[in-house]
């Protein structure tokens, strides 16, 4: 893969991301029939893992951790990290155990979301700001309301997979 | 795993792990200022922000004026019985306020006063994260804001408080988030108690009122205010209302669950009070 191919696929990742942090961050936040606001984000870097392998995944991921930490969740300064393991977790997953299909990816991503979910949990406890039942009440809606919206993040992730050029190499 | 060593992977990790670790220390050493990764962030996203923001107000403004006409037109209703009201009490103010001054020259008592300084600011997202309650404004360090600023609605209705100031940004804790902690005033009985947010409460849009007075007499409806006895935040401004009287887990102690008085969900524009001088 040339240089030129390597910018394209990466900044056609890029630039996907923007409706989904759209959709994340001003579009779903106004809905309020919904209980809780779904994480698009994590999906993204999941999806991007599954289709591309353990070092795409790890590599979006550090953008999107960056750009989350940054952005969307100041203080959660851990989510560079955080997102990164998630792509490389998510990338092994579906690299050796789960098919790189839309299960493998809906199990990841239930599985990332329930990791990154855990360790807020943790976080709060250690610090004695939160009840552990009330915790957990809100981390089982997140997941259950942002699993289905892995299907339009696949749909749009898998459309742009197919027609980016091909080769993980960093 | 040995293709993940071998195509950089590592490095990968490794870059994850210090600009974690440069982040989250430069947060630590700015305090309440954005640090300059956040604050370079904020900068560039802030005119797309306020675009996205313009754009999808637009679309609910539309979405409201064409489905919720019938809503609309009952709110208006609603509020014009409320204004034919609130002239009434207006009208026995003003008597009572002439009074007030009569008296206050007879016994030679000071003017209370009450100056605060406002920054109109623009709402430009809604926080996206379920484990804490923001809200992100348009104006930053470059208007004079500054970390623990409160800031309120048109109505005078606490928001919440300046948590992180970037040049042409600035992240609001809300009232309800469950970090927020500050000295409460029951404004019928005059009783102190401290406002705080609790993670339960948070996603019903709800604050809690704890530490209440033994003999208090609380009830649904009372009207709580900032006490202002820190001298950190302004006294006066209106939290919420009373929703009910609960007694905690250990049955010794009652709280109150509190109702914002200003719509989290709906806010576009606030104020910032940069600095107040109130005479009591």
């Amino acid at each position: 893969m040339t240089r030129h191919d390597f910018l394209v696929k990466w900044g056609v990742y890029a630039l996907i991301l923007l409706p989904v942090w759209i959709l994340e961050s001003y579009i779903l936040p106004r809905i309020g029939a919904l209980p809780v606001r779904p994480v698009l984000l994590p999906l993204a870097v999941i999806v991007l893992a599954v289709l591309e392998g353990a070092v795409g995944g790890a590599g979006y991921g550090l953008g999107v951790g960056l750009f989350s930490a940054c952005v969307l969740s100041a203080g959660e300064h851990w989510l560079v990290l955080g997102l990164t393991l998630a792509g490389l977790g998510a990338g092994l997953l579906a690299q050796y155990v789960l098919r790189r299909d839309f299960l493998g990816c809906l199990v990841c991503a239930a599985l990332v979301l329930a990791g990154l979910d855990g360790a807020r949990i943790l976080f709060r406890l250690f610090a004695g700001r939160a009840g552990l039942e009330a915790m957990l009440r809100l981390s089982g809606l997140e997941i259950l309301w942002s699993l289905p919206f892995l299907i339009p993040v696949y749909a749009l992730f898998l459309w742009a997979f197919q027609r980016v050029p091909k080769g993980t190499h960093f | 795993m040995k293709d993940f060593l071998r195509d950089n992977g590592l490095l990968i990790l490794i870059a994850a792990v210090l600009l974690t670790l440069i982040v989250a220390v430069a947060s630590a050493i700015t305090g309440g200022t954005a640090d300059p990764l956040t604050d370079l962030a904020g900068i560039i996203t802030t005119p797309i922000r306020n675009g996205v923001n313009a754009v999808t107000n637009w679309s609910q403004e539309r979405y409201d004026a064409a489905f919720r006409q019938d809503q609309l037109q009952a709110d208006y209703e609603d509020l014009k019985l409320k204004y034919a009201d609130l002239e009434k009490q207006l009208r026995e103010a003003e008597r009572d306020s002439e009074e007030n001054e009569r008296l206050r020259a007879l016994l030679g008592l000071a003017q209370k006063r009450r100056d605060l300084e406002l920054e109109s600011a623009t709402v430009t997202a809604h926080g996206s994260s379920n484990w804490d309650s923001t809200l992100t404004i348009s104006k930053g360090s470059a208007a004079g804001i500054e970390a623990g600023d409160c800031v309120v609605d048109q109505y005078g209705n606490l928001v919440g408080i300046i948590d992180e100031v970037g040049v042409n940004w600035s992240e609001i804790m809300t009232v309800v988030d469950s970090d927020l902690e500050m000295g409460g005033l029951i404004a019928r009985t005059d009783d102190a108690a401290i406002l705080e947010g609790q993670f339960d409460l948070m996603g019903q849009g709800k604050l809690k009122l704890s530490y209440l007075p033994e003999n208090s007499e609380l009830m649904a409806g009372d009207q709580i205010l900032t006490s202002g006895l820190s001298g950190v935040y302004p006294s006066g401004l209106v939290v919420g209302h009373v929703e009910e009287v609960l007694t905690e887990a250990s049955g010794m102690t009652r709280y109150a669950v509190v109702v914002p008085e200003t719509a989290l969900a709906d806010l576009k524009q606030v104020f910032v009070i940069k600095s107040f001088d109130i005479v009591e």
